[in-house]
């Protein structure tokens, strides 16, 4: 272990700790785990009591918080840090913050925080800025120093995700902040208290500038006094065993931590090399609001390249994707490192000591001026998740490639999606102005998995606690009552098993005058969550319903039925055949003008892609599927090849294995006859590919691939076979709006 | 040590086994003979005798036939050297107009054929669907996974690679 005097400054320490790093390969140069050798009992006892902390300090601090984001939701994390920043333990809930917390606290011992503003007992640091260390500026963090005497000791950190940040369009995840001036309240790296009390000019500067303050202050509340549970167990439990025991034990829980993932990566996996890819599609062109700043549509590809090397270490290299913009959906390396994090924390490292000792056993490469490590630090983040989310899907179908190459099939996992959150301000329904992110988004579908279908509406990455909270806690907090909330048939990419389906909430705006709806982490245009090996994408985001000048008011009065979805006619939606009123349907983000009481909107989250060739799947499966509204009649036969028939005696549908039989002959043989050779098929597609015969996105896509990233270029080039001076680049570019308007599959309007 | 018969594992593979049990193995200890059987049930399941080295897919496999290391469908249709991506040897499909795309997509929304195709790769033995890539037009072909085979069997197996 490296031995500093604990009178050593915590710079000097932290690069001592680095550096006996770099020179042993070994956490803080910790090459023997001496005292889990010498007493395993009293070591793992010890990492089960902070863990037991951490869990208890959450939950305590979950009854303080007025938000039902935190409340109900969940979405909270607490850790305990080594003196140099390095988690230790944790809690359950958005361990995404676990990592970036510990680049805070680094951040702060590089800045020299130690000598001013001075780092004391009952300290309260605060920081948001995702360029210090957090994914986007809602989530909010604080920490406070655990010294014993005069020797800090450790950290006890705690994050929440706030409900309203103050930005240019109410909510949390700020969906029109375009620059890092519209996102909001930061706070940076900033001493918010002293002596266990958050200081009374921090309280007003969060009251006067956000707009629904008890959220933010209260949650300030929850988490200070969840890092001071945590810090008095932890004194406590020094009290026990000793200072010396816990300043060279907790080095070891981590360096455990970082063996324990490259053993867990040479027992689950293969190595090699693995590929795959995502998109996400950014539409903004003609909204309200959106300045000229940059192109209005994004299509951004996101490849990633996986090694794992024969020693364990997992890369992952972000060479190829497209630069960072003018919108809100940037990530720093923070984020991408508590992407990782998370994610490894769900399928590799969740057993043992969990803490960064896994993230160490790992590594991101980052191209600098792409959206993963932006060179302009003055772009957005505030919706980091719409890039972050699908990314980290590709990295969960990547290893379950080598979870099924390895024969551990119970762990391949299609993976977490990417879905739309819905933010709202303005009137509430107790006549005083609101803001607040609905966090009901947090239960998508899942991908599904090799050997059973996706959860429905039980799953996202970020927060593996997944909840979407109670109709009656959302509709205390906002100026809109449910008319349905129901499962979204057809939502999972469709396969031998299915993705998980997603849901659709359909609301009747209620006691308002002045509402302002906005979605972020909207793509369009594009299947963002993937299947795997033959299983299909789920479908993309759906496209928004308003109604405004409803009849609601008649519909109800007479008794006659209400819409609680959208049904399952895509070009004429239930909420169309219930209503009379001013219909829109809406693509991409939604930001238009306020709405009121009596206007009728929907929104729906997605579900996850699905797994293996869909004429494969078992057909009792659809049948239950369809039973219970999963999936539609047709979709079972035009897709699987699955006919069904109801029972009249139960009212449930069961397999006609005769004609299921006929069905499926049918469906292989024109798959077969429709195909070609992939040989046949890239000679004509080369030929586009060299006529550079694309709409303006995705030539842009290309352009920004090929300009950040010479190897993507060659490869390219290689690909197509393609003059070595091919490019995408264009003196004058014509910015296409045909696809905009509204199109004759009536699947893209605005 | 964590270890389960054959039969569970063949029955976990098919999707066959009871919840219970299949929850009880996803939170066990691994069971570190698992490459082993899963290997024998795969060879097992298939009519034809090349030795299997590791499966890559839900249908494929990396397979010793002769001295060389060829990419294999469960129904015996040969995709060449393992070290090519398989899916240039393959059949394929590609969706980009509303009608192809409404086959698989019914009642929700779909993609924008200008911004993205879905590509079917199939087996031309057996006409399985193998792969799906959703990308952009003009988007390279992903090869999907490349395994260090001697790096595998030798550092982490601990044993001869079969004609290697």
């Amino acid at each position: 272990m490296n031995i500093m005097s604990p009178a050593t400054p915590l710079r000097d320490r932290l690069i001592a700790s680095e550096t006996a790093m770099e020179a042993t390969g070994s956490y803080d140069g910790v090459t023997e785990l001496t005292l889990r050798k010498a007493d395993p009992l009293r070591y793992e006892t010890l990492h089960t009591k902070l863990r037991s902390f951490c869990v208890s300090a959450r939950e305590m601090a979950r009854r303080i918080s007025a938000s039902p984001g935190v409340r109900e939701v969940g979405e909270m994390v607490v850790a305990i840090y080594t003196p140099e920043g390095d988690a230790v333990a944790l809690s359950n809930g958005i361990m995404v913050h676990v990592h970036t917390m510990s680049r805070f606290i680094k951040w702060m011992i590089r800045e020299g925080y130690e000598t001013n503003p001075g780092i004391n007992p009952g300290d309260i640091f605060a920081n948001n800025d995702a360029f210090i260390g957090t994914v986007q500026v809602p989530d909010v963090m604080d920490v406070v120093p655990i010294f014993h005497g005069k020797e800090l000791v450790g950290w006890a950190g705690a994050v929440c995700h706030e409900l309203e940040a103050g930005g240019i369009t109410p909510g949390g995840d700020v969906c029109l902040a375009q620059e890092r001036f519209t996102e909001g309240l930061f706070v940076c790296a900033e001493k918010i208290g002293t002596n266990d009390e958050i200081r009374r000019d921090y309280v007003i500067r969060c009251e006067r500038n956000l707009r629904m303050p008890i959220y933010w202050v209260l949650d300030e509340k929850a988490k200070v006094a969840s890092c001071i549970d945590m810090r008095e167990s932890v004194l406590s439990i020094i009290g026990d065993v000793g200072v010396d025991y816990w300043r060279q034990v907790t080095k070891e829980f981590i360096e455990e931590g970082r063996r324990g993932q490259l053993l867990r990566t040479q027992q689950l996996t293969v190595p090699g090399v693995y590929r795959g890819h995502t998109f996400y599609g950014h539409v903004t062109e003609g909204k309200p609001g959106f300045q000229p700043l940059g192109d209005p549509n994004w299509l951004y590809g996101i490849p990633i390249e996986m090694t794992i090397e024969t020693t364990g270490k997992i890369t992952m290299d972000f060479e190829g994707t497209q630069s960072w913009g003018y919108h809100s959906m940037n990530c720093t390396p923070a984020g991408m490192d508590g992407g990782m994090f998370v994610t490894l924390t769900q399928h590799m490292n969740f057993e043992g000591l969990v803490n960064d000792g896994a993230w160490m056993a790992t590594e991101l490469k980052l191209p600098k001026g792409t959206w993963t490590n932006p060179d302009n630090e003055f772009c957005a983040t505030a919706t980091s998740w719409a890039l972050l989310l699908p990314a980290f899907g590709v990295f969960q179908r990547l290893l379950s490639r080598g979870f099924l190459a390895r024969g551990f099939v119970e762990e391949v996992f299609v993976g977490q999606v990417n879905s739309p959150m819905i933010e709202m301000g303005g009137e509430s329904q107790y006549g005083t102005q609101f803001g607040m992110a609905h966090f009901e988004c947090a239960a998508a579908g899942s991908g599904a998995l090799a050997i059973k279908d996706g959860l429905d509406t039980a799953y996202v990455g970020w927060n593996p606690e997944s909840d979407m909270g109670n109709i009656e806690i959302w509709e205390q907090n906002m100026p809109m009552l449910y008319l349905g909330r129901s499962i979204l048939p057809n939502s999972g990419g469709q396969g031998k098993y299915r993705g998980g389906n997603s849901f659709i909430s359909t609301w009747l705006l209620h006691k308002t005058s002045h509402l302002r709806l906005v979605t972020s982490e909207h793509s369009s245009r594009v299947f963002d969550n993937a299947g795997m090996c033959g299983g299909y994408p789920a479908p993309t985001c759906q496209l928004h319903r308003a109604v405004r000048d409803t009849n609601v008011a008649e519909v109800i009065a007479a008794q006659k039925p209400l819409p609680h979805g959208i049904g399952t006619n895509p070009k004429r939606s239930t909420i169309e055949e219930l209503i009379e009123g001013d219909h829109t349907t809406t693509e991409g983000p939604y930001i238009t003008a306020p709405h009121e009481a009596g206007d009728i909107f929907s929104h729906a989250y997605n579900g996850g892609g699905g797994y293996g060739d869909p004429l494969e799947r078992n057909p009792e499966l659809a049948a239950y599927d369809v039973t219970n509204g999963f999936v539609t009649e047709e979709a079972a036969r035009d897709v699987s090849g699955i006919v069904l028939r109801e029972d009249a005696k139960t009212d449930k549908m069961v397999v006609d294995e005769v004609a299921t039989a006929a069905a499926r002959k049918v469906l292989r043989e024109a798959r077969r006859a429709k195909a070609v050779p992939v040989a046949d098929w890239l000679k004509d597609e080369a030929k586009r590919v060299a006529a550079k015969d694309f709409v303006y996105e995705v030539r842009r896509m290309y352009e920004s691939s090929m300009t950040l990233s010479p190897r993507f270029a060659g490869e390219f080039r290689a690909f197509w076979k393609l003059p070595k001076d091919f490019t995408f680049t264009e003196k004058k570019v014509r910015r296409i709006s045909a696809s905009i308007s509204p199109p004759k599959q009536g699947a893209h309007t605005s | 040590m964590t270890s389960y018969s054959q039969e569970v594992i063949s029955n976990l593979m098919s999707g066959q086994l009871p919840w219970h049990q299949t929850k009880r193995i996803m939170s066990a200890y691994k069971d570190e003979d698992r490459f082993w059987k899963v290997l024998a049930v795969h060879q097992a399941r298939v009519a034809w005798k090349e030795r299997i080295l590791l499966p890559i897919g839900e249908h494929l496999f990396i397979v010793q036939k002769g001295r060389k290391r060829i990419t294999k469908c469960d129904c015996g249709h040969e995709f060449g050297d393992y070290q090519k991506n398989w899916k240039l040897s393959a059949l394929i499909s590609v969706r980009k107009d509303e009608e192809s795309l409404r086959e698989i997509y019914p009642s929700n929304d779909i993609c924008h054929p200008d911004w993205m195709e879905l590509r079917e790769f199939i087996c031309p033995g057996c006409a399985a669907l193998l792969e799906v890539e959703a990308c952009p037009p003009g988007y390279p072909i992903v090869h999907d996974f490349q395994p260090n085979l001697e790096g595998f069997y030798r550092d982490w197996l601990k044993q001869p690679l079969p004609g290697g």
